[in-house]
């Protein structure tokens, strides 16, 4: 079993390796649901734990950031070092004030990133982030699907890449994921 | 059921690139063989456990949702009017509410969307989602009278439709469920 352990900790590692890291800048200028104005540098000491969505979703919703609240959860005190922040890739709907109703649902910590459109496309492209805002259905524009790469992502202390996780990771996986980051950058300087 | 997922998969792949995770197929899924249904900590909006073994010997729709979803709170009024209507016919109708806020939240959407019949049921522990395998919103599952999953349908429907009530009386006499008894699903609208 542990030799199993091992050989998976070895493969994650050469995911999440220095390669990837490069490729994926993670920078950004985006606003919170309280209209500040952050960029990837805001959150500096503290580990972040990202989703990219929308919140309007008309016909079927992933349940994501209830599995990023459940794994904060199972981390326990720790959970205090990680920022759980969620980029909506729908600014024209996903409003401040929706965003923020939305975020709350799943714990106090959660902030809800939105902006321009072109300031949301920058932090997609940063983050290898792919979307489709699909046409309107009907009469009404604001009836539309968005599709959009998922996945959750783990970025360290100092905004690097460490990890990311397919949308069907589960709490356990995420919270090991986080506890293992937390652990090999120690305490915030 | 396997034609069925094998060509909404394949329709699924045809499209725009960057579709992974959004893209996920609805519908009726009817499994090949029941599957047990793992033991879950379902409480009532007082606090007293209301999990699937309060229901067993009845055959139930379970249907999963969260205050956040919007897809969701829309088909709820739905599932309130079928509950009166299956449960005369020996069936359950079960909301069970995923939200971190339990029964708050739940108890304010009822409220909210003038909801008579549907009993508050929250998954105590948050581990619903993930011990069912649902990864997304709005899910029901059809649970036998041996409180097994025969099928579930991802998405909303339909649920106070004619093709809703002969899919439970047919879950209701024990008889095998097909794909061609899926209710409609519900058309993305604006918020409800």
């Amino acid at each position: 079993m542990k030799r199993i352990l091992a050989a998976l900790v070895l493969l994650a590692g050469t995911c999440a390796g220095p390669a990837a890291a490069q490729e994926l800048t993670g920078r950004f200028l985006l606003e919170t649901h309280d209209g500040q104005r952050v960029t990837d540098a805001s959150f500096a000491g503290r580990v972040r734990l990202m989703a990219f969505g929308y919140t309007f979703c008309p016909d079927i919703c992933p349940t994501t950031l209830s599995t990023l609240s459940s794994a904060l959860d199972l981390l326990g005190p720790q959970a205090a070092d990680v920022v759980p922040i969620f980029v909506t890739v729908d600014p024209k709907r996903d409003t401040r004030e929706h965003l923020k109703e939305y975020v709350s649902a799943f714990g106090p910590a959660f902030i809800g990133l939105t902006g321009t459109p072109e300031m949301t496309d920058a932090a997609a492209k940063a983050f290898k982030v792919r979307y489709v805002l699909h046409p309107p259905m009907k009469d009404d524009p604001d009836t539309y699907l968005v599709d959009h790469s998922a996945g959750i992502f783990i970025m360290d202390r100092d905004g690097r890449f460490a990890a990311k996780l397919g949308h069907m990771a589960t709490a356990g996986d995420v919270a090991e994921r986080l506890a293992q980051v937390l652990h090999d950058q120690g305490k915030p300087r | 059921m396997r034609r069925r997922a094998f060509l909404m998969a394949a329709a699924g792949t045809a499209l725009a690139r960057p579709s992974r995770a959004a893209r996920v197929a609805q519908g009726l899924f009817v499994h090949d063989s029941p599957r047990p249904v793992p033991p879950l900590d379902i409480r009532d909006n007082r606090g007293q456990p209301a999990g699937f073994d309060s229901f067993r010997g009845r055959p139930a729709l379970v249907n999963l949702w969260a205050s956040w979803c919007l897809p969701c709170v829309a088909e709820l009024p739905a599932l309130d009017r079928l509950k009166p209507r299956i449960e005369a016919e020996g069936g359950r109708v079960v909301a069970l509410c995923l939200d971190r806020s339990g029964a708050a939240s739940a108890v304010n959407t009822f409220a909210r969307l003038g909801i008579v019949n549907l009993e508050i049921h929250v998954d105590f522990e948050r581990k619903a989602g993930e011990v069912l395998a649902v990864p997304v919103l709005p899910v029901s599952l059809l649970l036998n009278a041996r409180g097994d999953e025969v099928a579930r349908f991802v998405g909303p429907a339909e649920w106070d439709g004619p093709q809703a009530l002969a899919l439970m009386r047919a879950l209701i006499a024990g008889h095998p469920l097909t794909p061609e008894m899926a209710p409609p699903l519900v058309k993305p609208t604006a918020a409800p």
